[in-house]
């Protein structure tokens, strides 16, 4: 098996753009990423696009403009995590030799499809009857409340520590003020126990890497894990919330390849679509024993001056969610922090980084698919 | 939220109840007493799909099933948005029915229950089961 690089990331800003045609957004990142790969056009050999909700066909749009004629090309679709599963194929193309240079782009734009929330899937059971995506997490939320006694405050800890974070990240969508953790539980409820503010915006956007093999080159990110896993049945069997056993099976596979602890990570970006996906997130990861997850935010643990610094960048509840983008905005960001280029959001500790990006939405799975990646720098 | 979907092709599958074009229901239905789905004849696993092309869990042969409308909840929440027809508040639930699997249903009043609280399947709306909290 190569050794697998992350060579360049590039991202394009987030918001709500809907005058802006969906191929620009994806030609910011591209551009950006290519650029910073330090490669020729011509040098990339694939290119893997995830994407949710771009027109059909939306990889060919973009690649007009690219010039990369030719190259096998696809797009991959698996809700939030269609970025990062993107990705995951072209480091797994890597490592087995069938590409030497993959472009891998992310892109959405939301706000010319909804005005509002995501319409639920109407083909599937929970969609029919009116269940949106807030409202699953809600349910998450009231039974994982109900189980381990988590407060109002500790899930609102969450919106105010990646709210801040966020303030120092020009591509967020939101980035006005830092709420005070009451100003979290007064926002106008949306689903109980989530609050407004404890809700990911939707958005446009676009992410976009370059990953290669060992080039030799020392700003080349070593790819030390990457697993995905698709969803298994969650039903009345099942002993964990719904989401948790999906992450903690990619995160298994991760932690085994790159031979690491959940302690050995530096800094982390985790799929924060709701207050309450990150405290699962980071106990299924093993960043918090069960039960536990609520504790480290308002400990400083997640903080950005903590030991476990988790979504730096504001992460999604700042940066908003344009869902194929996601995984490949969080890797950007990583990619950041890990070279020490990311200014004022930059965290103390950055050999080891984490990107976990979970997508679900399909009734009866405890997800659509889950990616986990652990990237380190060469020193 | 009705105005989502008029005007506007969406890319998610919208539905007749958001201006879309109607499509087939994937709900779980309520026949007189029973919620119905299937059970595998061999590991006997109880699920609220219909049509399955085995038992998802041994690939043991399914058969129709009818399952208690009686059961736990597994947790609850009131929704505060619009969703589709749905004007707010309206609550919602996941009910572990005693014999069977866990189903959506929808409270019918919104409120957020103790986990464990004991829901009947009491009728439908529009489709939607609806569990009413069992009289003790
Ligand atoms: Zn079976």
């Amino acid at each position: 098996m190569n050794q697998a690089m992350l060579w360049g990331v590039g991202t394009s800003s987030y918001g709500r753009f809907p005058d802006q045609r969906v191929e620009s957004l994806a030609w910011t990142a591209v551009a950006e990423a290519v650029q910073d790969a330090g490669i020729r056009p011509d040098e990339i050999d694939a290119i893997i696009v995830g994407s949710v909700f771009g027109p059909p066909g939306v990889a060919t749009r973009i690649q007009r403009g690219l010039g990369i004629p030719s190259v096998p090309m696809w797009t991959v679709e698996n809700a939030c995590a269609s970025g990062t599963a993107a990705y995951h194929e072209a480091v797994e193309a890597v490592r087995h030799g069938r590409f030497k240079c993959v472009l891998v782009l992310g892109v959405d734009q939301m706000s010319t499809l909804f005005s509002g929330a995501i319409v639920p899937e109407a083909t599937d059971p929970e969609g029919a009857a009116s269940l949106p995506l807030p409202g699953l997490y809600a349910l998450q939320a009231q039974r994982y409340v109900g189980e381990f006694g988590v407060t109002p405050e500790q899930l609102a800890a969450i919106a105010v520590k990646n709210k801040t974070n966020g303030m120092d990240n020009p591509r967020a969508q939101l980035r006005d003020t830092v709420p005070t953790v009451q100003e979290v539980l007064d926002s106008r409820m949306i689903a109980e126990p989530l609050t407004f503010l404890q809700c990911c915006p939707t958005s446009d956007g676009a992410g976009a890497a370059i990953v290669g093999g060992d080039r030799g080159d020392r700003s080349d990110l070593r790819i030390e894990a990457s697993a995905m896993v698709s969803g298994a049945l969650w039903d009345q069997r099942s002993e964990d919330v719904w989401g948790f056993a999906s992450v903690a099976r990619a995160a298994e596979k991760a932690f085994d390849q790159a031979g690491r602890t959940p302690q050995e990570i530096d800094v982390l970006e985790v799929h924060d679509a709701f207050t309450i996906g990150e405290i699962i997130t980071l106990e299924a990861l093993g960043i918090a024993p069960r039960g536990k997850g609520a504790e480290l935010a308002p400990s400083g643990h997640t903080t950005r001056d903590g030991a476990q610094p988790v979504n730096p960048s504001g992460g999604l509840l700042s940066r908003g969610h344009p869902l194929g983008a996601t995984g490949m905005a969080q890797l950007a960001e990583i990619a950041w922090q890990l070279r020490g280029q990311a200014g004022p959001r930059q965290v103390a500790r950055h050999r080891v980084g984490l990107v976990e990006t979970m997508g679900g939405g399909a009734a009866g799975m405890d997800g659509n698919a889950c990616v986990v990646t652990i990237l380190s720098t060469q020193s | 939220m009705s105005e989502l979907g008029v005007g506007r092709p969406t890319k998610r599958r919208a539905g007749s109840a958001v201006g879309g074009l109607p499509v087939a229901d994937s709900r779980p239905v309520l026949d007189g007493d029973a919620v119905l789905g299937s059970r595998c004849t061999v590991c006997r696993y109880p699920t609220a799909q219909q049509h399955l092309p085995w038992c998802p869990v041994c690939y043991g042969a399914t058969e129709p099933a009818r399952f208690a409308r009686t059961g736990k909840t597994w947790s609850s929440t009131v929704v505060a948005i619009p969703v589709g027809t749905r004007r707010p508040p309206f609550g919602l639930a996941y009910v572990d029915l005693d014999d069977g699997p866990r189903v959506l249903a929808h409270l019918d009043e919104p409120a957020v229950l103790a986990l464990g609280t004991r829901l009947e399947i009491t009728g439908t709306d529009d489709g939607d089961l609806v569990a009413t909290t069992e009289v003790q």
